[in-house]
């Protein structure tokens, strides 16, 4: 029996997309870390001191004849928590998809 | 194909051996069939890329099909894919669902199943609870006794995962389980089937790094003992070297070596060579080893021996025998023997010491005689006895070689005398044994040798030594077992029995005052003149409460005459110390009980009362004895002995039979006897017609002792004319010779012994050899007066006194009297 601190610490760090979440003059702004994803396929659902992202990476741009040599990105299904120290209740939000990044700015009620 | 139900999906899949993938998990892969790369290829040719993975039943089942494989399975995600070669793929998965597969077919090159998701179960319950908190329990000390080092947030990261299930399967990833038992994990109805089966698996996985913990423990704590040991002494040698102190090795090396030089002058030139090299090899040697204490041992006994140390002889002759008479009565020979020596020292002090052998019966006093020739000497005394030892290594020492080697007891004696010359007594040296170890009395040969004691090697020592100034003096009780190389290098020094008269002298000059300080009596002054410093009151016990004022007792010498004659026959004295011994201890308890401090003397009539009966009876001459049979004189390691020769005629037989345990000589001593007699028939008046046809035999009692020797003789012969001329035997007298063919008597030896003997059995007339009129010299006064000893040259002389009728037959020159 072996416990390899890599085989527990891969878990976490398998945890994507990766998120930025960074203070803002009146509220906070997330940067998740989503290329290749399709904004119909993610999904983001708020609660009081929560957001919780989940949605899938599809390979939509596989090719007819085609096959894979290699392959190093991930396709699946993801789902990411990210919590915040302030009550989210009434705050205001803002999507945007920019570069392969999914910018999420939240404003708090002031 | 046509979809029953929408549940029922397609997927590529992954036939895996000898693993299982649980949903939610990660797990690398492997793949290396065609079948698989393809089935691979064309789940990655979709957008979700999810590829079903189902264990073989058998791993060495290189293609399988539908029953090969395990019905339940894993629906898993490819995250990454990896080619190291072009026919390897490795691939990254995580399990997303539980699938039943329902049929397999090969399509396309790959397997392809039809399948339907299998939710895991989700039952809730005090039990699940309950196993959930006991596998967390039972995974913490998996980890601790795996791997103790473990970071703690491991534990706290399994106590944290709240879904019961993927504690389980985490579990299980890590724990290499059979095949069978994961496959049991993943097909698990409920929860709580799947955490009893976790529990049993951890449980038994626990009790295995236990035990192997335990044998790890085991054997680490043996090597760091020997580890902390060896630390250890290297940092008390760090503290010692900067203390300026040396190691105990070094030390003990040094103080041998200080003693060395000490005794440096006093070590012969061989000794201090071989000292010098051992010492400088024994610095060299480690003290682990078991050479170190070899070493040491031996070069210790070399400077304890007295190499050069001698005791100064008291050289005053007077002042010797002073000694000597305190110590023994009479016992002449001895002493002038020792006297002689001393006065030899006086004139040459570098006089080769005499090796003596006193030879006497058991209990005359020879061990106490060695003893008491040391103190007379001023030399110091060692004694050892050889009596049944039967290893030449004894007396020799074991090479140094074999381990637990012991210099020889002679060396050993050496170092505990303290002195180069002391006296060594060899006690009981005609006890020696001898057996397939080799035979210690040829050893002894080489140590008894004045010419070559000079330089005797002990195999221990290994060294010379020289024994020549020891003065060895061994004793014996007989001769007869001592070798004749061995009894040829000794002077023979016999010491005999003691007579009545030197008994009762003994008796009373050392025993009775050493029994009088054994029963706390002390005896009056005037009666047996006791050695003032050798007994008093303070041997009193304080059992004698309140203290006597003079218990005294006295036993007036025809006590101890009869106590000599009716309680004891030896030739020695330990029976005799018994006695009186016991007479002491009913006098005390006598005096003890009356509580009275009267005198007490003991009369010859008490004795029997005391003593009980008296065991041996005094006259044991017989009063009047048949012809044929005649009284000898026999010499015994107990001292003398008188016995009857009995003849008979035996009507039918012919020719001699000869009965008694005797020896070859013995029996053609008796032949000699008859001859003589036969071919001196006419003149002894023997009609031989008449014994043609008659047999004789002759019987010497006590049947069951072996007699052997040619003393018999004359006493055979007299047996002999006694019997053909039908004429008695005087039976008051007794007489021993050796007889040869034409009549003549050749002395014997041990005259005193058989005298003595004579006397106490009752017989106040003897018939020696006249060569033994020498002898008589050894016979205390009051015996000399008291016998009739007959000096006889021929036989003829003998019959004349022995047989009365035959005197006028034998008109011979008349016997001299002495």
């Amino acid at each position: 029996m072996r416990f390899f601190p890599s085989e527990t610490g891969q878990e976490r760090r398998q945890q994507w997309p990766a998120v930025d979440i960074v203070r803002t003059i009146d509220g906070w702004l997330l940067r998740f870390e989503l290329a290749g994803v399709r904004l119909e396929d993610v999904n983001l659902q708020l609660g009081r001191r929560d957001i919780v992202l989940s949605g899938v990476r599809r390979d939509h741009m596989l090719e007819q004849g085609c096959s894979f040599y290699s392959m190093e990105i991930t396709y699946s299904r993801f789902e990411r928590t990210v919590q915040l120290p302030t009550d989210l209740s009434g705050a205001r939000f803002n999507l945007e998809y920019r570069d392969g990044i999914l910018l999420v700015r939240i404003t708090e009620a002031a | 194909m046509s979809e029953q139900t929408s549940n029922v999906h397609t997927l590529p899949a992954l036939p895996l051996k000898n693993t299982v993938l649980f949903p939610g998990l990660l797990m690398p892969l492997s793949v290396g069939r065609t079948t698989s790369l393809k089935a691979v290829q064309t789940a990655l040719a979709t957008e979700e890329k999810e590829i079903i993975l189902v264990a073989q039943k058998d791993s060495s089942v290189e293609t399988p099909t539908h029953n090969d494989l395990y019905t339940v399975g894993t629906k898993a995600v490819i995250r990454k894919m990896n080619r190291p070669s072009d026919e390897l793929m490795e691939l990254l998965v995580q399990g997303v669902e539980r699938v039943v597969v329902l049929r397999v077919d090969l399509e396309h090159e790959h397997l392809q199943v039809r399948y339907m998701p299998a939710p895991l179960p989700t039952d809730t319950g005090p039990e699940v609870q309950a196993l959930q908190g006991a596998l967390i329990e039972l995974a913490g000390k998996a980890i601790e006794l795996a791997q103790p080092q473990a970071p703690p947030e491991l534990v706290r990261m399994l106590a944290a995962t709240d879904d019961p299930l993927r504690l389980v399967f985490l579990l299980a990833s890590v724990l290499s389980l059979d095949l069978e038992k994961e496959q049991a994990l993943l097909e698990a109805q409920t929860r709580v089937e799947a955490m009893s089966l976790m529990h049993g698996y951890l449980s038994h996985e626990v009790q295995v790094l236990e035990l192997r913990s335990k044998i790890q423990n085991a054997a680490r704590t043996e090597m760091s003992k020997e580890q902390r040991e060896y630390m250890l002494r290297q940092q008390m040698k760090a503290i010692q070297s900067e203390l300026g102190e040396k190691n105990p090795e070094q030390a003990e090396v040094d103080e041998l070596r200080e003693r060395y030089e000490k005794e440096k002058q006093n070590l012969s030139e061989e000794a201090r060579k071989e000292l010098e090299r051992e010492l400088s090899r024994l610095e060299r040697v480690p003290a682990q080893s078991p050479e170190h204490s070899v070493l040491r041992t031996w070069a210790e006994l070399v400077l304890e021996l007295p190499w050069n140390t001698y005791t100064t002889d008291n050289l005053d002759i007077a002042n010797a025998r002073r000694i000597l008479d305190e110590d023994h009565f009479n016992l002449r020979d001895v002493k002038d023997r020792i006297l002689e020596h001393l006065s030899v020292l006086k004139m040459n002090p570098g006089a080769k010491a005499p090796i003596l052998c006193l030879v006497g019966p058991p209990g005359v006093g020879k061990t106490s005689l060695g003893q008491s020739v040391a103190r007379a000497l001023g030399r110091n005394f060692e004694r050892m006895s050889l009596g049944g030892l039967h290893d030449e290594a004894e007396l020799r020492g074991h090479r140094r070689t074999y381990i637990g080697a012991m210099p020889g007891r002679l060396i050993q004696a050496v170092r505990r005398s303290k002195a180069k010359n002391p006296v060594l007594m060899l006690d009981e040296i005609d006890k020696l044994g001898r057996d397939y170890r080799g035979d210690p009395a040829s050893a002894l040969l080489e140590v008894l040798d004045p010419e070559q004691n000079k330089s005797f090697r002990d195999n221990y020592l290994d060294l010379n030594w020289d024994l020549s100034k020891v003065l060895f003096i061994t004793t014996a009780n007989t001769l007869d077992t001592i070798p004749r190389p061995l009894l040829d290098r000794m002077e023979v020094l016999r010491l005999s029995g003691y007579s009545e008269e030197e008994k009762i002298e003994i008796a009373k000059r050392y025993l009775i005052p050493r029994q009088l300080k054994e029963t706390g009596l002390a005896a009056p002054p005037g009666d047996a003149a006791p050695d003032p410093g050798r007994e008093g009151y303070e041997a009193a016990g304080p059992a004698l409460a309140p203290p006597p004022a003079q218990p005294r007792v006295v036993i007036p010498d025809e006590t101890l005459s009869a106590l000599i004659r009716g309680w004891t026959r030896e030739a020695g004295l330990r029976r005799l110390e018994r006695a009186i011994g016991r007479l002491m201890r009913k006098v005390t308890l006598r005096l003890v009980e009356s509580n009275s401090d009267e005198a007490v003397t003991v009369r010859p009539e008490d004795l029997p009362e005391m003593l009980g009966p008296e065991p041996f009876t005094q006259e044991m001459a017989r009063k009047e004895v048949p012809p044929g049979v005649v009284t000898g004189l026999a010499w015994t390691e107990t001292g003398g002995d008188v016995l009857y020769i009995e003849g008979t005629l035996l009507p039918q037989g012919k020719g001699l039979t000869l009965t008694g345990q005797l020896g070859e000589v013995m029996k053609e001593s008796a032949q000699a006897a008859r001859s003589w007699v036969w071919s001196h028939a006419e003149r002894l008046g023997v009609d031989l017609e008449r014994f043609k046809e008659t047999g004789l035999h002759i019987h010497v009692p006590a049947g069951a002792i072996p007699k052997d020797g040619p003393s018999a003789g004359i006493t055979m012969a007299t047996a002999v004319a006694s019997l053909y001329t039908a004429c008695p035997a005087r039976s008051d007298t007794a007489m021993t010779g050796e007889i040869t063919l034409t009549g003549l008597v050749l002395p014997i030896g041990g005259v005193k012994e058989k005298l003595l003997a004579a006397r106490r059995a009752g017989i106040r007339r003897v018939i020696l050899p006249t060569a033994n009129k020498k002898d008589l010299r050894d016979l205390p006064e009051p015996v000399r007066n008291e016998m009739e000893v007959i000096f006889a040259d021929r036989i003829e002389q003998v019959l004349a006194v022995a047989i009365p009728d035959l005197h006028d037959r034998l008109a011979l020159v008349e016997p001299k009297v002495a």
